[in-house]
């Protein structure tokens, strides 16, 4: 293992008019291992849904399991259905999998060919070609460098706008470059994904012609982000906490009012708190020397959470946290972008003024808001830690 | 003069931002920008009589409603 770290992210779109997706993105992580598949059923609906979903659930639960890619693709040929209509069962597929962060294997059946972007430009990489029960397998190895971005597509991404605003629809090539021109070295493999998928649907005008998913990888460096919540039970363990929180490497974000004023004398240096509203919700944000941010607690932890959850699902509100320079955008820059580890140092005093039902800031909530962020951030792939005091 | 209001959890639900609005608007009017330093505070430990202001170092509990009032009798007159 090195320093090195895989991010994940993809987006589907379905075909117009259909309520299930004929493509699947299976991610499996172990301890020396990331697997990502894609698969891309045969037709769409249901019958695509179904090909894609057992294609790519076989198919990473085996490679996952070190089983060799012949044995993979026989399996899958003789476990899938037969299409009544076409006489064949079939499902494209496109597996990457990252051994210890040291390099991919590219196996890819009949879905565009993965993008490899390195340092924001488009490298190509060697490809070899091998028959496997009478399918043309291309089959790659790749050394990774920190920054590499891998994109795998299903076949609706290269057809996106056919016909409409493009007379042979949007190739290979379009989309290469329309990656290394939105290249950016701090974004997630989420956001490419995400970016590139939304430009396909704004070719097909909002009415795909076909299912489209994009998914990306990228491998980037381990950050942490230490993050400071509430004062502890016991006032004689502020020392102990700050130390502890103090001594770890990585940024440091410290939320809450008493939390802050304890942190700047516990550091001996002045806070200087700014009356600038940018969100009316969220409470200004203060700086204190030595603290890569400092913000007011509950309220802002909050809106921390809707971001992130937002993040994790319909991902609508991705512009305003990325402009808004308010404390929940700010802390959400951080655990979104920045950090692979996050540590959260939680303290549990209650603060008497606060146990008002009619103020939504009370303890039980704030301990709810740090499970539930965790959680989501767990989900995301995140490595998160919580102490409490 | 400097006036510090808190803008910890507690006071900012119980209206903060209005007061500071108010106050920046009232000190514009006045013309005291020269005179009258606004600025905010988290957490005075004074939370359950928010919101939290002092003028010059003396604790005052301000609500959105009082806030003119509280400029009239404890800034505007004793700036001068």
């Amino acid at each position: 293992m090195n320093e090195l770290c895989i991010d994940v992210g993809y987006k589907s779109i379905n075909k117009h008019g259909e309520q299930l997706c004929g493509d699947m993105v299976q991610i499996i992580k172990t301890p020396e291992s990331t697997v990502l598949v894609l698969a891309d059923g045969l037709g769409s609906g249901v019958k695509a849904n179904i090909l894609s979903t057992l294609t790519s659930k076989i198919i990473s639960t085996m490679i996952a399991e070190k089983m060799d890619i012949e044995d993979c693709v026989n399996t899958v040929i003789s476990t899938l259905p037969v299409c009544k209509v076409r006489g064949v069962a079939y499902s494209t597929f496109t597996i990457i999998k990252i051994t210890d962060n040291e390099y991919a294997d590219i196996i890819q059946y009949d879905n565009p060919q993965v993008i490899l972007l390195r340092d924001g430009k488009n490298y190509e990489y060697a490809v070899n070609q091998r028959t496997i029960a009478g399918k043309t397998i291309l089959e790659s190895r790749v050394q990774l460098l920190e920054n590499d971005v891998f994109i795998a597509m299903s076949d609706g991404a290269i057809y996106a706008g056919v016909g409409d605003l493009m007379n042979y629809g949007w190739q290979r090539d379009n989309i290469v470059e329309y990656a290394e021109n939105r290249y950016d070295s701090e974004k997630t493999a989420q956001a490419i994904a995400t970016d590139i998928d939304d430009a396909c649907n704004d070719l097909y005008m909002n009415m795909p012609g076909d299912d489209t998913t994009v998914a990306a990888l990228k491998v980037r460096k381990r950050r942490v982000v230490n993050l400071l919540f509430g004062p502890p039970s016991n006032p004689k363990d502020v020392s102990k906490m700050m130390t502890m929180f103090f001594a770890k490497q990585g940024e440091h974000i410290v939320s809450g009012g008493t939390t802050s004023t304890l942190t700047s004398e516990f550091l001996g240096k002045k806070m200087e708190t700014s009356i600038d509203y940018i969100d009316p919700k969220i409470p200004p944000i203060a700086k204190i020397e030595g603290v890569d941010l400092v913000t007011e607690g509950v309220l802002t932890i909050n809106g921390v959470l809707e971001y992130v959850r937002d993040y994790a699902g319909e991902n609508k509100l991705y512009q305003e946290w990325h402009t808004k320079r308010d404390g929940a955008s700010l802390i959400t820059v951080k655990l979104i972008d920045v950090a692979t580890d996050i540590n959260f140092y939680v303290g549990r005093a209650v603060n008497p003024a606060h146990q008002n039902p009619n103020l939504p800031i009370g303890f039980n909530i704030k301990m709810q808001l740090v499970e539930d962020l965790s959680k989501t951030l767990r989900e995301l792939g995140k490595n998160i830690n919580v102490s409490y005091f | 003069m400097k006036v510090t209001i808190c803008i910890g959890s507690s006071c900012h639900l119980k209206g903060s931002r209005q007061i500071i609005e108010e106050l920046q608007n009232l000190v514009k009017e006045n013309n005291l920008t020269e005179k009258v330093e606004l600025c905010g505070a988290f957490c005075m430990k004074n939370c359950t009589n928010g919101v939290s202001v002092t003028v010059d170092d003396k604790l005052f509990s301000v609500s959105p409603e009082t806030a003119k009032s509280f400029f009239n009798s404890e800034i505007l007159s004793k700036v001068n």
